[in-house]
């Protein structure tokens, strides 16, 4: 069962806020970098809520995320909605596809339902990719960030960005624990862990994976919207199968099923991608070989491994 | 309250239940003997959904469930327990015995309520805790659990659907004698209109718990009759090779 433990909301708390910190002290590039992380991370709490406690490993949330950056893109850039009508909009979109892709895979399990997601994430990619009135390959420009200036914020400053960006990444951080600890998170964990069983007791499993799915999507569909602001620029690079990969690897790296751990994950990945790239260009080769080391050493990422140990302490101490 | 009507499986060529029939009042005890692989589980996979019958008909309060699937007939207020330990993993016991309440009790849906938080549910759990003998043991990872207490646990399970029909498939096996007792006992306290049927391979239990037994070989019913009737029985007597006799 997931629950808010201190070591949570510490982890978070303090990540988040380093993070601010850096983005505060660090210049444009540290904003930069900053976003690129919550945006990183909010993908990662989004497939962790249904890869980590769902059991469902999903490839297309990069592709889903795409979905939400040109929704919003186009619906301001060339409709010329509102951010916040726009944004309802995207949300909605990544919603009814991820409902569309839980109800059609949800009784597929396994290597089978991960070819299934990276099918669905293609397709999205070629439509796009063809869809000439969003720019097709070339992609599509104009988007324009959230107007806050009626209470004084000037969004297109790198700090004030980035800061929105690290609240994001709060909320969604939020939410997912709330649902988590809900009936309806209760329930998916169930499923993960015994779904004849949750069958045998009464419980429509398919429905309950696709309105999970669809809620995942729905916070990823998050991450595409602030990933459309921060470039001013959406292309079909956003839907790259690797953009999906990658999050996978983020998660794994910070704690698969441990909520806390993909934004351990995100910040570790940008920050060491920008390490070692000053040195190679073979930065892929570095993060895999890390992947590597944290898969070998239990599988529980940085975050879960910390978890694990204080854990196994607290219970030899209540032992003992 | 359960009448099944001529059912048959086949798994290819083989046959492993054959024109099965049986009807049950409401609140019978009905236990089924029959030797290893004489399809009892079999017959539990029809009743619960988890198998569709190559031919003949289920029917649950009269109203035929043959054609709804798993979680519709559970819905129906039919519950199981396995033969084989079939729990949530990395979860408590007191989180599994929550778990089957809220899931029985179509609490599963709102992001709002906590509903295993609930006073509710966490009556439901303590009482059943307190049947079949786990009460002090709510906090204790299942993974951590002994056998004896996941068998207790795979009945909890069952039971806190508070169903209207339930079947267990060898509650006791591979547990010691205290907890064959304590089996004993919780059937006993078991509400009166509560419909059971037992899969057990220990005789003298089933004797003992039984209205009407249910003799099953090569998927097919040998025998049906009241206890006594089964211990004068002599195809019951071929089967066993006078097995309890010795014992009894
Ligand atoms: N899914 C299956 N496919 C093929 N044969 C099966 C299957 N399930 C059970 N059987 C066969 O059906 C027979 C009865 O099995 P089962 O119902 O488990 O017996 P019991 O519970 O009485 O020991 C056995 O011979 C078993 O091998
Ligand atoms: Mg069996």
């Amino acid at each position: 069962m997931f629950y808010q433990t201190p070591l949570k909301s510490v982890t978070v708390i303090v990540i988040l806020a380093a993070l601010a910190l850096y983005a505060i002290l660090g210049g444009y590039f540290a904003g930069e970098i900053v976003v690129e992380i919550a945006v990183l991370a909010i993908l990662a709490i989004s497939l962790d809520f249904v890869a980590g406690y769902g059991g469902m490993v999903s490839l297309c949330h990069g592709a889903i995320a795409g979905i939400g950056a040109y929704t919003f893109a186009g619906l301001t850039a060339l409709a010329g909605f509102d951010g916040f009508t726009a944004t309802l909009a995207a949300l909605a979109a990544t919603a009814a596809f991820g409902l569309v892709v839980g109800a059609v895979t949800a009784n597929i399990s396994g290597i089978f339902f991960i070819m299934a997601t990276l099918a669905f994430g293609q397709m999205a990619y070629v439509v796009v990719f063809e869809w000439k009135a969003l720019g097709g390959d070339d992609g599509m420009s104009g988007v324009s960030r959230y107007d806050f200036s009626a209470i004084g914020l000037n969004m297109n400053g790198s700090v004030e960005f980035a800061l929105f960006c690290l609240l994001v990444v709060l909320i969604v951080y939020a939410v997912a624990a709330y649902v988590l600890r809900s009936s309806f998170g209760r329930t998916l964990i169930g499923v993960h862990s015994n779904e004849d069983r949750m069958r045998a007791l009464g419980l429509s499993v398919w429905k309950h994976k696709a309105v999970a799915f669809s809620f995942s999507s729905l916070l990823a569909g998050s991450a595409g919207i602030l990933a459309a602001q921060h470039t001013l620029f959406v292309s079909p690079e956003l839907l790259v199968w690797t953009v999906s990969g990658e999050v996978l690897i983020v998660v794994i790296l910070g704690g698969l099923g441990t909520l806390a751990g993909p934004i351990a994950g995100a910040a570790l990945l940008v920050f060491l991608k920008q390490q070692v790239s000053d040195y190679t260009e073979h930065w892929h080769l570095v993060i895999g070989l890390f992947l590597i080391a944290a898969v070998m050493a239990g599988g529980r990422g940085v975050y879960g491994q910390v978890e694990h140990v204080l854990q196994r302490k607290a219970r030899s101490d209540a032992n003992a | 309250m359960l009448e099944v009507r001529d059912l048959s499986k086949n798994f290819g060529g083989l046959r492993v239940s054959r024109h099965i029939h049986m009807a049950l009042e409401k609140g019978e005890r009905r236990v089924v003997l029959g030797p290893n692989g004489a399809g009892k589980t079999t017959l539990f996979n029809l009743l619960a959904g988890t198998l569709q019958p190559t031919s003949g008909e289920i029917l649950l309060d009269g109203k035929p469930i043959t054609n709804l699937n798993v979680e519709q007939r559970a819905r129906r207020g039919l519950s199981r327990s396995y033969q084989k330990n079939n729990l949530f993993e990395g979860l408590t016991v007191g989180e599994n015995l929550a778990l089957a309440a809220a899931t029985a009790q179509g609490r599963t849906f709102s992001c709002f309520s906590r509903a295993h938080e609930s006073r509710a549910i966490r009556e439901t759990v303590e009482e059943v805790a307190e049947m079949v003998g786990l009460s002090d043991r709510l906090d204790l990872g299942v993974a951590h659990a002994s056998y004896g207490n996941r068998r207790q646990l795979e009945v909890g399970l069952a039971l806190a659907t508070k169903p209207k029909l339930l079947l267990m498939d060898e509650p006791t096996s591979g547990v010691g004698p205290g907890m064959i007792d304590a089996f004993h006992k919780l059937i006993a306290t078991l509400p009166r209109e509560l419909t059971i049927v037992i899969i057990e391979h220990d005789l003298d239990l089933g004797f003992d718990v039984a209205d009407r037994i249910t003799v099953l070989n090569y998927g097919e019913v040998v025998f049906e009759g009241t206890p006594e009737e089964t211990k004068g029985s002599d195809v019951v007597r071929e089967i066993y090779l006078g097995d309890w006799q010795g014992d009894a």
